[in-house]
């Protein structure tokens, strides 16, 4: 077997060379077997050394070929610093070997484990590259959640399994006084603000206990503002756990929310209902006690008896007034009242309302006057409801004026405003009347000789006037001296009639 | 002698109509359309009970008995609280604080306010009527 760098050809060469030195030789020691001439046999014996020469030129040729590659090679790789040069270069600059150079198969095998080593690079890069991906993302999401957390209106706060406050966001601190900063965690007794919450808190990071409480407290934040929050607790179970720590408690986070709202709606409603109640049990308790009277006998002569029947009628009218009186706010309210605005002109609405009840200024001696402007007031109003307002304040001005005294209707243009007012010679508010007289069930003293009122004709009017028509209505008033109620709405035209 | 009672409330058929049952059994009966009203007529003289309204404007039913229970000159007057609320109120916070003998829900029997004062002001025990519940002792 030839070694793999000699090849046939060499061997032949050197073989004739050796053949030619041999001649050569043989030529100059034996004269007698070549021609004498000496010039012959130097020629023949130099031919024979310079073929030989010549092959083991030929045999070495690859040889120093080879070497001088292989110098390359290496002087290619003293350029590279592995510090600076990445491993992918380096196999991209070393240069190629020849298929039959003795170190063709191990930098072969060299570069292979280049190009291994280049993909396992490669792969750690990208495995290194995603993670700082997701450092960062986990980062910015941390503090997108901190941010969140920190602008929440609703106080948050969170203790860990040692009871030490870990979180709680701005409002948190404001309204509880406590701070936590991510060097120091104060104890959770700190929050002596609201021994209600500590207790919740305790309770909810109890292990085996239930991992979700509620409450309801009543707090005062700096400015000594009292407010009412719903406190929800829930048990974090997962801090323990990966502590590895299966036998302490858990952690615990607190959302508390404002719920003053609600409470002030709830308070509201009660009062509502308890106020309701009254104003039904009132006339209610007049008819019961006078049917009661007149069951029992004790009304013996024909005149008694007549009065409390009309006691009786009158309250029974009370009562029914109440009724769709609450029944219409509320329709109102709810926004359930279909309203039909069509172009009308006001005078004649007013004087409709003073129609009906005329009768009743009558019957108790006042003097109902109507001063309506010759000019033509067009609104866009819904009749029904504004018919009612106008009946229910000259109503009430009937109700709160004594006998002999006048109540005035008076309608105007004011700018593009339609105006009309009531004008009573009654018994006038009080300036904290006149600021209470719209609030439902709020009602003014009254005289005895005055039928009691709903306590819903006004605050019915002002939704009216309001809700639906887009105006606006005014008082004033004067004890002792009467009072003005005065309605004014947006006019559609400037028409003289 | 007649027994004169002060009847305080601010709907006057209430009052009438409890005015026309006391006269009846021959009561002196003085009106009053609020707590203050209340107030000055029994500064002008004492009554023997005093019936009230609990909400009136000025002076409700439940300040008149504190006054009246405050002043040495009136502590002894029998109070009864004639109203549909005031049962908000436990029944001690009514009986020691305002000085209140008797509450009267409304709508309530005139016959029975009647007997119930009786009772009051002859010291005899009164079994309530049972139609009307919500009256009580206290």
């Amino acid at each position: 077997m030839l070694p793999p760098f000699i090849s046939k050809y060499q061997l032949t060469a050197a073989g004739m060379a050796f053949g030619a030195c041999a001649i050569g030789v043989i030529g100059v020691l034996e004269p007698d077997f070549i021609p004498h001439s000496l010039l012959v046999r130097l020629t023949l014996f130099a031919a024979g050394l310079a073929l030989a020469i010549g092959s083991q030129l030929l045999l070495l040729m690859p040889h120093w070929s080879n070497a001088g590659l292989g110098r390359k090679y290496m002087e290619a790789l003293s350029h590279f610093d592995p510090a600076l040069s990445p491993p992918e270069s380096i196999a991209d600059s070393l240069p190629e070997l020849p298929p039959d150079h003795p170190l063709a198969d191990g930098f072969a095998r060299l570069r292979e484990c280049f190009a291994i080593l280049v993909e396992r690079l490669a792969a750690a890069e990208h495995v290194r590259a995603g993670a700082e991906v997701r450092a960062r993302r986990t980062a910015s999401e941390r503090d997108q959640l901190k941010e969140i957390l920190t602008g929440l209106s609703d106080p948050v706060i969170a203790v860990d399994q040692h009871g030490e406050v870990i979180l709680a966001n701005d409002s948190a601190q404001n309204l509880l006084g406590v701070k936590s900063e991510e060097t120091e965690h104060p104890a959770l007794e700190s929050l002596n603000r609201c021994q209600e919450l500590i207790n919740l808190l305790t309770e909810t990071r109890r292990r085996k206990a239930i991992t979700n409480r509620h409450g309801e407290v009543s707090l005062a934040d700096d400015d000594g503002q009292q407010s009412w929050f719903k406190i929800s607790c829930r048990a974090l179970a997962g801090q323990a756990e990966a502590a590895g720590d299966r036998t302490s408690n858990h952690g615990a986070v607190a959302v508390l929310t404002d719920i003053s709202g609600l409470k002030a709606i709830q308070k509201r409603n009660a009062e509502f209902v308890s106020a309701v109640s009254h104003e039904m049990k009132t006339p209610l308790a007049s008819i019961k006690a006078y049917v009661e009277l007149l069951a029992d006998g004790d009304a013996e002569d024909e005149a008694t008896q007549e009065e409390f029947f009309g006691i009786i009628n009158g309250q029974a009218d009370r009562l029914q007034r109440l009724i769709e009186n609450l029944l219409n706010l509320a329709r109102i309210e709810a926004g359930v009242v279909q309203v039909n605005k069509t172009p009308l002109s006001l005078n004649p609405l007013l004087q409709e309302a003073c129609n009906v009840l005329q009768p009743a200024a009558e019957q108790k001696h006042i003097q109902l006057a109507v001063e309506l402007s010759p000019l033509y007031l067009g609104l866009l109003a819904d009749r029904d409801t504004l018919l009612q307002a106008a009946i229910n304040l000259v109503s009430n001005a009937l109700k709160y004026t004594h006998s002999g005294g006048t109540v005035t209707l008076r309608s105007r243009l004011r700018d593009q405003e339609v105006v009309f007012e009531v004008q009573d010679s009654g018994v006038g508010l009080s300036a904290e009347d006149c600021q209470k007289v719209f609030e439902k069930f709020y009602r003014v003293k009254k005289d005895k000789d005055m039928a009691a009122g709903t306590g819903l004709g006004l605050p019915l009017v002002k939704h009216i006037v309001e809700d639906i028509h887009r105006g606006r209505i005014e008082v004033e008033s004067e004890l002792g001296k009467g009072s003005t109620f005065r309605i004014v709405v947006p006019g559609i035209a400037q028409i003289s009639s | 002698m007649s027994k004169r009672i002060l009847l305080c409330d601010d709907e006057i058929h209430i009052l009438r109509a409890a005015e026309f049952k006391f006269k009846r059994a021959g009561y002196e009966v003085v009106l009053a359309n609020d707590g203050e009203e209340g107030w000055a007529a029994i500064q002008r003289q004492l009554p023997d009970i005093v019936v009230t309204d609990c909400q009136m404007p000025r002076l409700t039913g439940l300040g008149l008995a504190e006054r009246i229970k405050n002043d040495a000159a009136t502590c002894h007057l029998p109070v009864v609280m004639l109203t549909g609320k005031g049962f908000e109120l436990s029944s001690e916070e009514i009986r020691d604080r305002y000085g209140i003998r008797a509450l009267v829900g409304k709508p309530f029997s005139p016959r029975e306010l009647f007997q119930q004062v009786e009772a009051m002001l002859t010291g005899r025990e009164l079994v309530c009527a049972a139609d009307n519940a919500a009256s009580r002792w206290l």
